[in-house]
């Protein structure tokens, strides 16, 4: 379902994904240009400010936003394969700048244009098939900002379920925090641990083989305890069980 | 005892708080959604049910002759002997003196009922509400109630007419508010606890059983 | 009751490997979660309830001076007697003077949050009143000498053989470990209390400022007992629960108890309004009521005000994954879970509470449920940004947020940062993990791995792949 007009997206692909999970920005771009997106990507952008803002540290987290709305200057949507970072744009943005009208203004704007990859692809683009080839049994986590944040909890879903070889089984309490919390993980990582436990004994119950998520900071966290423990599950991103099948650049 | 620590100064410390601080305006007039009035049946069986479903006991019949065997039953099983109820309430001694031969009873006063020692005692009222909406008793202390039966008995005993039904808590708070009583007690149910292990047991400090018998 | 908030990572750490606490959290929590949830679904006009109930409260907040005033006067008027308290100090010193002065030797009190927030009881106690505690959970803490751990089931961290053992040893009863037994013997020793009190001391869920009335919510009937049977009744009262019209109570009424314990509405609710008349038969011949301050004007003054709002029901304490992880004691003081993050270091101070604004992931789990819809998240991370203006942080971390935005200032730096980090993960980091990282991050792999970065970093591979456009700056 290609569309006429190529559909301007600037990808946001978050510096966590930057640094350790290429693959997901890659994914994102393969499914983005599937349905007929013309993905740039603006190379000055960093990282969003979350951690920073997040913490209280609001000078380095103003200095990291006024930076991110450089790079996403101008038209065209801004799309992300991280809730929590889409959420940071969209709602918390406007409060960081809270003093400065003229900053509130552009990053409103910004905001507007900014999606999580799953509702761009169904509330922008009105994908109903992602056209995947993975097959396999998901559960998928609803990380909160993107839940509770943007709202967004029928659209991963949706497309899931239209995969020909999902089987998407749902978990219990599904949006129940996995314990990542950014800074929060470093400040207490024993709560976070047990969160994270909590979370992956959820997941085990449905005997699914996948993890999915829409955000990388709640995939870090999960996949680091199944690392550790070895449990019999493997985390992945949702952009990845979109794409399907794809050339990954080496 | 004279009144301490001075009320002005912690009018004018809040006064001077909000200075410069006032509302960002709210979002007015929303009122819950009103559902339209029900009739006297439907706030009946409403009541009833909600009533029930939180561990009251509903009892209800064109007189009250043919309720006395199973209300009687109803205080035997309690383990209840004495039965009172408050002066001046007439509708709620005629039961419970028509209820005497129904069981182990025998009729008690209010002052004796006080006693630590006391027997196990049912408490008739006449109650002067029953909301539908979450199925509660209104007993108020208005033009010198009292409110004994239903706080110390071991089994209340609220006797309803028709009449007192209303659909919610409003329309109960409008009517006492004209000749507001020193107490207004809204009883759902028998007393309950939950604070060992969560465990939801009855009877914590007020009555163990309630029964609502509503009479034409 | 003396905070302890600044010991939170050590006391949650005590709560995680406590097995006992962490049954009965979970056990509890579970069981007012789903009630809540059931209780909500049930009832179609809660969310505009919610809308109302968080506009009364806010609009009242904002004009908090005039309804205040009303209250009082309207009260007075109906033969109460006001004191106003600046800080739990003089709440102490007003309340055994009021003991004193009308000859109480035996008070009976309900649960009241504000009571412990200025441990009433034990200023009554060291004024040689016996104070009883009347609400069971809160008879269960004072014979163990604890404190409540929840807001709404103060003894949600003891066993019913805990309990037993202590009634043994404290009360001499027989053991039992039936739950209906225990309940009984409480309800038959505090019986003999009530009937004979002096005083009742109570808090108040709602004081309505047109009829200067007392709302008071129990489930067990203590607090109709005590506010009833002896001649004085004290009560104590945060200023933030005036709501103005004794009309706005059943908005609340709908809100409170769906959202503490689930029920459609709880099981004894009193309205009371001044003193015995001379046609009552029964009810206090004095009333009381101390409005305690304790720091919410200056709460009032600016950007916390919504935290106000709060009517105590416990739900955000209930769904928050922290909370349900380390339980009330961690918290260190009189409110805990996520109302208490936000409470505590506005009541107590910065330093000695932030280490529990810092404690949430803002999963924003708590907002969700708030029947009042305070914004929880919002206002930790007002806290936060506090600490840091306020010179409260740990150094390492403003030096090292002060370093990873130097970093972010410049996609170069950090490209040339991540090719490094990338190239070092080739060489020493097995199978795509670290298993440690150094400084203040080790703890997060204590248990768990951290990524390894990648070889190359995104953006050196997306020029590989797809040159440098003009677009691509």
């Amino acid at each position: 379902m290609a569309l006429n007009r190529p559909i301007p997206v600037s990808l946001f692909f978050t510096c966590l994904a930057d640094a350790f999970y290429p693959d997901v920005c890659f994914a994102t771009v393969a499914v983005l240009e599937r349905f007929g997106a013309e993905v740039r990507v603006p190379l000055s952008q960093t990282c969003c400010g979350q951690p920073a803002f997040n913490s209280g540290n609001r000078k380095e987290a103003g200095k990291m936003a006024r930076k991110f709305l450089q790079a996403f200057a101008g038209e065209g949507y801004i799309v992300t394969p991280s809730g929590s970072c889409a959420s940071m744009v969209k709602n918390e943005y406007p409060a960081l700048f809270r003093d400065e009208p003229t900053m509130v203004a552009l990053a409103s704007f910004a905001g507007e244009r900014t999606y999580e990859l799953s509702q761009f692809l169904v509330d922008v683009l009105g994908v109903t098939d992602p056209q995947s080839s993975f097959r396999g049994k998901v559960t998928y986590h609803d990380s909160c900002h993107l839940r509770r944040g943007l709202g967004v909890f029928e659209a991963p879903r949706k497309l899931l379920r239209s995969i020909p070889g999902v089987n998407l089984v749902e978990m219990e309490d599904s949006d129940r925090c996995c314990g990542f919390g950014g800074v929060f993980s470093i400040k207490y990582p024993h709560i976070s641990c047990r969160m994270a436990e909590d979370k992956i004994e959820r997941i085990l119950a449905t005997g699914a083989q996948f993890v999915t998520s829409g955000d990388i900071g709640c995939l870090m966290n999960i996949g680091g305890m199944i690392s550790r423990s070895g449990y019999p599950v493997k985390p992945i991103h949702l952009a990845q069980i979109l794409a399907g099948n794809f050339e990954v650049p080496s | 005892m004279e009144p301490v620590g001075r009320k002005e100064e912690l009018l004018r410390r809040i006064a001077v708080a909000l200075r410069g601080h006032e509302a960002i305006k709210s979002a007015s007039g929303a009122t819950a959604g009103r559902e339209a009035a029900l009739s006297v049946a439907d706030r009946i069986a409403r009541f009833r049910n909600m009533f029930e479903s939180q561990g009251g006991n509903f009892l209800a019949g064109p007189s009250l002759d043919p309720l006395l065997p199973e209300l009687g039953e109803a205080l035997r099983i309690s383990g209840v002997t004495a039965l009172f109820s408050p002066r001046g309430d007439e509708r709620a001694r005629l039961v419970a003196e028509t209820l005497v031969p129904f069981g182990p009873f025998r009729l008690a006063s209010p002052g004796e009922i006080r006693q630590l020692s006391a027997p196990s005692s049912a408490g008739f009222q006449t109650a002067e509400f029953a909301i539908a909406e979450t199925g509660t008793i209104v007993q108020s202390g208005q033009k010198g109630k009292t409110l004994l039966p239903g706080l110390i008995s071991d089994v209340h005993v609220a006797i309803l007419s028709p009449a007192a039904f209303v659909d919610r808590m409003e329309e109960c708070l409008a009517a006492l508010s004209e000749d507001l009583p020193r107490t207004i007690s809204f009883i759902t149910g028998p007393s309950r606890t939950g604070d060992i292990e969560q465990t939801l047991t009855i009877g914590a400090h007020g009555p163990k059983k309630v029964i609502a018998v509503l009479l034409p | 009751m003396e905070p302890l908030s600044r010991f939170f990572y050590r006391r949650s750490e005590k709560a995680l490997s406590d097995a006992t606490l962490q049954a009965s959290i979970s056990r509890t929590t579970g069981k007012f979660v789903g009630a809540r949830a059931d209780a909500v679904a049930a009832f179609p006009g809660f969310e505009t309830a919610r809308d109302e109930g968080s506009r009364i409260k806010r609009e009242t907040l904002d004009r908090l001076d005039h309804h205040l005033g009303r209250f009082i006067d309207e009260a007075e008027r109906r033969g109460a007697v006001i004191h106003a308290a600046r800080d739990g100090a003089e709440a102490r010193e007003i309340a055994t003077r009021i003991a004193k002065e009308e000859g109480v030797t035996l008070a009976v009190k309900s649960k009241s949050m504000v009571g412990e927030e200025v441990d009433l009881t034990g200023a009554l106690e060291a004024a040689g009143v016996e104070v009883v505690e009347s609400d069971l959970g809160e008879f269960i803490v004072q014979l163990a000498g604890e404190t409540p751990s929840h807001i709404i089931a103060p003894a949600v961290h003891k066993t019913r053989e805990q309990v037993s053992k202590l009634f043994v040893e404290k009360l001499g009863e027989p053991y039992t470990d039936k739950i209906p037994e225990l309940v009984a013997i409480a309800r038959r020793r505090l019986r003999e209390k009530f009937l004979s009190a002096g005083m009742g001391v109570s808090g108040a869920n709602f004081l309505c400022a047109d009829t200067g009335s007392i709302a008071l919510v129990t489930n067990e009937g203590n607090g109709r007992m005590g506010t009833t049977l002896p001649r004085v009744h004290l009560v104590v009262a945060g200023i933030e629960k005036v709501i103005p019209r004794l009309s706005d109570l059943p908005v609340f009424l709908r809100l409170l108890p769906r959202s503490a314990t689930g029920q459609p509405i709880s099981t004894y609710v009193s309205v009371l309004t001044g003193v015995k008349r001379p046609e009552d038969p029964e009810g206090p011949e004095k009333l009381h009521i101390i409005l305690l301050d304790n720091g919410r004007s200056g709460i009032l003054k600016g950007k916390y005000r919504d935290i106000l709002k709060c009517i105590r029901c416990g739900a955000c304490l209930n769904i928050c994954p922290v909370y349900q992880s380390v339980g009330g004691h961690a918290y260190g003081w009189t409110y805990p879970g996520p109302i208490g993050s936000v409470l505590t270091p506005l009541m107590t101070g910065l330093a000695e509470g932030v280490p529990l604004a810092n404690a949430s992931t803002l999963c924003g789990a708590c907002a969700d449920v708030c029947p009042v819809k305070i914004p929880i998240p919002g206002l930790l991370l007002e806290l936060r940004a506090d600490e840091r203006d306020r010179g409260l942080k740990d150094p390492a971390e403003v030096f090292g947020m002060k370093g990873y935005a130097a970093v972010m200032s410049r996609a170069g730096i950090l490209e040339a940062l991540e090719r490094i980090a990338g190239v070092i993960s080739s060489v020493f980091l097995k199978e795509g993990k670290a298993p440690w990282l150094p400084f203040r991050f080790s703890g997060w792999t204590d248990r768990r791995d951290f990524p390894a970065p990648a070889p190359q970093p995104f953006r050196k591979l997306w020029k590989k792949q797809r040159g440098i456009r003009p677009w691509n700056r």
